[in-house]
């Protein structure tokens, strides 16, 4: 059952040489259960800082992180998020089959081989199964995290520019994909990303940031229905949407 | 390099940490800590030991062997051993100056084997020749050196001492012009080289005192003196049948008391040949004769060391 | 390269049997093989005693560093507590303790604990560092799912300083081969290479002692051979693990009050744990001093403490020009890998010798060669310091980024003047390190030489007082030359903090 992530009121701020930076300034947000939620700001909108919080990774200064409704630790304790970031981060020894079953070890369960058969052939790499991350294009290690992320049938998933790291072609048939997975698992989605496109074809809606403090600027309702295709990134709809987004990335 | 390891050579390897004990029928353990590696010097232990005499007196014998920096007292004070052979210039100092419980209950070399050891062909036959030479003396000696040289007039800074690495090389090349060691020893390893060597001892020369002092400390001298004098009887018949013929059991050891010393067997019956005039004494091996015991006294007395009469404990030897 | 390895072996050939060096000191390369081939029998059985003693210690060494490598990364204030402890470690000259050891302990433990202490430093700050550079992001993911700090560690940071401690074990083996050989030599055991070799010495046969400082040399190569091999095949890529020279700080942002009282505990936890081992120890006091026992001695009207000066009077001046010729040689020579890589690949093989030679080996056959004199000393002091020194300040040129070196190409400078305006301010940190490196070796160099070369100073004090049965010199020497190195370490360090400050540049390892 998926469950909702909920922030209010929070802020977080670091003391750096040049004195103190609000990287977040009482933002408040909810990601309802099921829906699909894009994260999008110039650098240093505190997108990257919204997602540590929400992770458990960083405690607010002020205000209340839950994921429904537990503390993001007690969340990721008891097993209900999945998490991949921007350079898969995986870990360089283990084949693909025990990087996806990381995920067990920290939480101490039996490693479910079904599951990561499933998930394998899911993102396209059967056959594998024993390869090294360091023998993988960055296209296929980057399958690999989000199989990770999956592995635990998460309620709450995150992800934090997974495809940033490639080039336009293979993450426009990342995003395709993506959305298939999504499709099939209807698990609650924060993604965070710099990418206009990626924003308007994966979600439901588009939550705009701005910089200085860092704070929601705008947010915006995406109405195609689903499953999107690519010709969707041609349409005339399409671009007027990342017109509107651009502009509000401008502070319009 | 491939590292079969024969039975004799793990047995050898078993005793690796410095330990042979001997094992007998109920004997009692003993510990004996030799003042140097396995050499000559110690044929006597060696001797009795394989002939069983410790064990015939109810000995369990462990032999230690010594190295630079093992100090033969250090080992009695700790109670590793129970009896050990020292230089008595230090032990009867460290009891006047910092009141260690030790006793001398008997001498194995009734003349000191240091002397200073020169080329035939560049000789050093008497203390004056040393004047204007460097002479190569282990630290350890030098307060010796220094008594000696002052029994003959010469002043410390009328030659050059330097410290001796126990290795005769810079001697036969010339580098130093005379070395300090043990006669017994060093002019095999010269005439090796193809060299003829000329010594004298220091004992000669006004340095009248032992050497391989056999020393235990108080405590074991009052709860162990039967012991002691076994040990001592058992080593008396060992010397005496290893003395009868000096060339005879060296060789027997090349496997056993002698592996892998890296010093050479023919070196070693040099040794013990050299080796029996300073041990043999009128009163038995390990004599002190109340004559030799006031000439140790004596000569202590020129380096400042405070030896008396009760530092030597002649009782045991009696009882042998 | 076999070429020239043959025109080497040729050279040394003719200069051995021509007996151009020292009247036949260094003997032909034949006659050396053929007194090894003589003494084949003798060899396995020290051999073998000396990988036991180096084996096992080696193991103890290695798993207490990893242990306490591991503490240290998860608590910085057991770092900081402990970096008294670990700077001592390091300093330590292993001569001055080796007597101590024999004192205190008996059989194969001087040998196990001279051998285990060569490995734990460069293990363990080799830990530490593996642990704390462990990839961020990989850490964050377990953290993701709720791990904690153990299970970061189980699946992520040990395994990550597998590469790092693999590359410290290479430098480790060879040293606790050096711990135990010299442990041998003084400690009255019958088996073990540095038996062998005091044995031999008064044979007068040059050739065998090269044998033995040869076989070694081999023994402490293989150890090194054979966990590079190991870290290529585990890691698939070597990482350049060099000396360390650093402990960790454990610095972090805390009040005035706790790091006084950290900084004092720092202090005091070395006195604290001799204190601590005496006790345990259970040895008599007239042979196992404590820090208590040693301020009476001192106090003894014995004129011990004149002593100690008159012999620190001999030590020290020679103990800092050996160190500066040492660095000097070094730096040159770091410079000569940069602008003539041939000359410096010819002289390594010569220069691994001088490092995994035993001193007590190499110092009786550099007294044939140089007398007596202060000469010696300062050759030895120079061939034990260089080579780290080296290593440290070549990798130091060679990690100056590219693009740095590109812009004064690009306006056609000379290699030359490309290194000094660029490769030599650059290197700055790595001369540090050097110079921490270096310290202790040179107190290690200089005492030897002068125990058993020229009898003067630290190292003839020690030699003597334990002929003396001065049991309070002993650990007078032993206690002061730590303190020594401790204390130049830390002068080191003070200057480096200033002059890196102020170039902008921060702490090499």
């Amino acid at each position: 059952m998926p469950v909702g992530l909920s922030l209010s009121g929070v802020s977080r701020h670091f003391d750096g040489r040049g004195g103190r930076v609000a990287a977040l300034s009482g933002v408040s947000l909810e990601v309802a259960p099921g829906a699909f939620t894009a994260l999008i700001g110039p650098s240093g909108c505190g997108k990257s800082t919204l997602l540590r919080l929400a992770v458990g990774l960083d405690l607010p200064d002020a205000g209340r992180v839950s994921v429904g409704g537990l503390s993001p630790a007690e969340a990721a304790r008891k097993g209900l998020t999945g998490i991949a970031f921007q350079d898969a981060a995986l870990l360089p020894w283990r084949s693909v089959e025990d990087n996806i079953a990381l995920p067990f070890d920290v939480l101490r369960r039996p490693h479910d081989a079904a599951r990561i058969a499933e998930l394998i052939a899911l993102v396209g790499l059967t056959g594998f199964e024993k390869a090294l991350p360091g023998e993988l294009s960055g296209g296929m290690r980057q399958r690999v995290a989000i199989a990770r992320a999956l592995v635990n049938d998460p309620e709450m998933l995150f992800l934090d520019e997974p495809f940033g790291a490639l080039d336009q072609i293979l993450r426009r048939q990342m995003n395709v994909e993506l959305q298939r997975i999504w499709m099939e698992s209807r698990t609650t989605t924060l993604l965070v990303t710099h990418g206009i496109d990626e924003a308007i074809f994966l979600a439901d809606r588009v939550v705009v940031m701005a910089a200085r403090p860092g704070r929601i600027a705008r947010v915006i309702d995406i109405p195609f229905p689903r499953p999107r295709r690519a010709e969707l990134f041609g349409t005339p709809e399409f671009a007027a949407l990342e017109a509107e987004i651009a502009g509000a990335l401008d502070g319009h | 390099m491939t590292l079969s390891l024969d039975r004799r050579l793990f047995l050898g390897l078993a005793g690796a940490a410095a330990l042979m004990p001997m094992r007998g029928r109920a004997a009692t353990p003993f510990a004996f800590q030799a003042s140097w590696i396995n050499d000559a010097e110690f044929a006597g232990y060696f001797l009795a030991a394989d002939n069983g005499y410790y064990t015939a007196e109810g000995l369990d014998l462990t032999y230690l062997s010594g190295g630079p920096d093992v100090i033969p007292e250090s080992t009695l004070i700790t109670g590793r051993a129970d009896l050990t052979l020292t230089t008595p210039d230090t032990t009867i100092k460290a009891i006047t100056e910092q009141g260690a419980p030790f006793k001398i209950i008997g001498a194995q070399y009734q003349k000191n084997p240091l002397g200073i050891v020169s080329l035939a062909k560049a000789p050093i036959n008497e203390p004056k020749d040393l004047i204007g030479k460097t002479l190569a003396v282990p630290p350890v000696n030098v307060i010796s050196v220094e008594a000696m040289l002052a029994a003959n007039g010469i002043t410390r800074n009328q030659l050059t001492i330097v410290p001796y690495a126990y290795d005769p090389t810079p001697l036969i090349r010339g580098e130093i012009d005379a070395s300090v060691d043990f006669t017994t020893n060093v002019p095999y390893t010269i005439k090796l080289a193809g060299e003829e060597a000329t010594s004298f001892l220091l004992y000669d020369h006004g340095y009248t005192v032992f050497n391989d002092t056999v020393v235990v400390t108080e405590d074991v001298l009052a709860s162990r003196r039967g012991e002691l004098v076994a040990f001592l009887r058992a080593s008396r018949k060992g010397w005496e049948e290893n003395l009868v013929d000096p060339a005879k059991y060296p060789p027997t050891w090349a496997d056993t008391w002698f592996a892998g010393t890296g010093r050479e067997i023919d070196n070693e019956v040099f040794f013990n040949t050299a080796q029996k005039p300073l041990i043999e004494a009128e009163g038995g091996i390990f004599a002190m004769s109340e004559d030799a015991i006031a000439a140790n006294i004596e000569a202590l007395a020129k380096v400042g060391i405070a030896a008396t009469r009760d530092h030597f404990d002649t009782t045991l030897l009696e009882e042998i | 390269m076999a070429i020239r390895a043959i025109l080497a072996l040729a050279l040394w050939e003719l200069v051995g049997r021509l007996a151009l060096v020292a009247g036949g000191a260094l003997p032909a390369p034949s006659a050396i093989a053929i007194r090894f081939w003589a003494d084949r029998g003798d060899y396995p059985m020290h051999v073998w005693a000396t990988m036991q003693g180096a084996g096992i210690g080696f193991l103890i060494g290695n798993l207490v560093a990893v242990l306490a490598g591991v503490l240290f990364a998860v608590s910085p204030v057991a770092a900081r507590l402990a970096r008294g402890v670990n700077i001592a470690i390091f300093a330590l000259p292993a001569i001055a303790i080796a007597p101590i050891l024999t004192l205190m302990t008996t059989g194969m433990t001087p040998r196990v604990i001279l051998a285990a202490l060569g490995c734990y430093f460069v293990t363990m700050t080799a830990t530490v560092t593996g642990i704390t550079q462990a990839d961020a992001r990989m850490r964050d993911v377990i953290r993701a799912y709720g791990g904690g700090r153990l299970a970061s560690l189980r699946l992520v940071e040990l395994r990550s300083a597998v590469p790092q401690i693999l590359g410290a074990l290479r430098i480790a083996a060879p040293a606790a081969v050096l711990g135990s050989i010299l442990a041998e030599f003084g400690g009255g055991g019958r088996f073990g290479l540095g038996a062998y070799l005091i044995g031999s010495l008064g044979r007068a046969d040059p050739a065998r002692l090269w044998g033995i400082g040869l076989a070694a040399t081999v023994l402490a190569g293989v150890g090194y051979a054979v966990f590079a091999m190991i870290a290529a095949r585990v890691t698939a890529s070597t990482v350049a693990v060099t000396v360390a020279a650093t402990p960790p700080a454990g610095d972090a942002p805390r009040p005035l009050w706790q790091r006084a009282a950290l900084a004092a505990g720092s202090v005091l936890l070395p006195f604290a744990v001799w204190w601590g081992l005496i006790a345990a120890s259970g040895a008599p006091a007239m042979i196992a001093k404590t820090p208590m026992a040693l301020v009476d001695y001192l106090m003894l009207p014995n004129k011990a403490g004149e002593r100690i000066l008159d012999a620190l009077a001999q030590t020290l001046p020679i103990t800092a020009v050996g160190i500066a010729l040492g660095l000097g040689f070094a730096f040159a020579l770091a410079l000569g890998s940069v602008l003539r890589p041939g000359i410096v690949r010819a002289f390594m093989p010569v220069a691994l010798v001088t490092q995994t030679m035993p001193l007590v080996a190499l110092t009786p056959l550099l007294v044939l060669i140089f007398g007596r004199g202060p000469s010696v000393i300062l050759w030895i002091t120079v061939s034990v310091t260089f080579f780290p020194a080296f290593v440290t300040m070549a990798q130091g040129l060679q990690m100056v980024a590219r693009s740095a070196l590109d812009v004064p190409r690009a306006y056609g400078a000379s290699p030359w003047t490309v290194l000094r305006l660029v490769s030599i301010p650059a290197s700055a940190p790595y001369v540090f390190a050097a110079l921490r490196l270096a310290v202790p070796r040179a107190l290690l160099g200089v005492m030897t030489a002068e125990w058993l070369a020229t009898g003067t100073g630290l190292g003839n004090l020690l030699n003597q007082s334990r002929g003396y049965l001065d049991y309070g010199m002993i650990w007078t020497v032993a206690v002061l030359s730590v303190l020594l190195s401790v204390f130049f370490y830390q002068v080191v360090v003070w200057i480096e903090r200033r002059v890196l400050a102020r170039l902008g540049m921060t702490t090499a390892a």
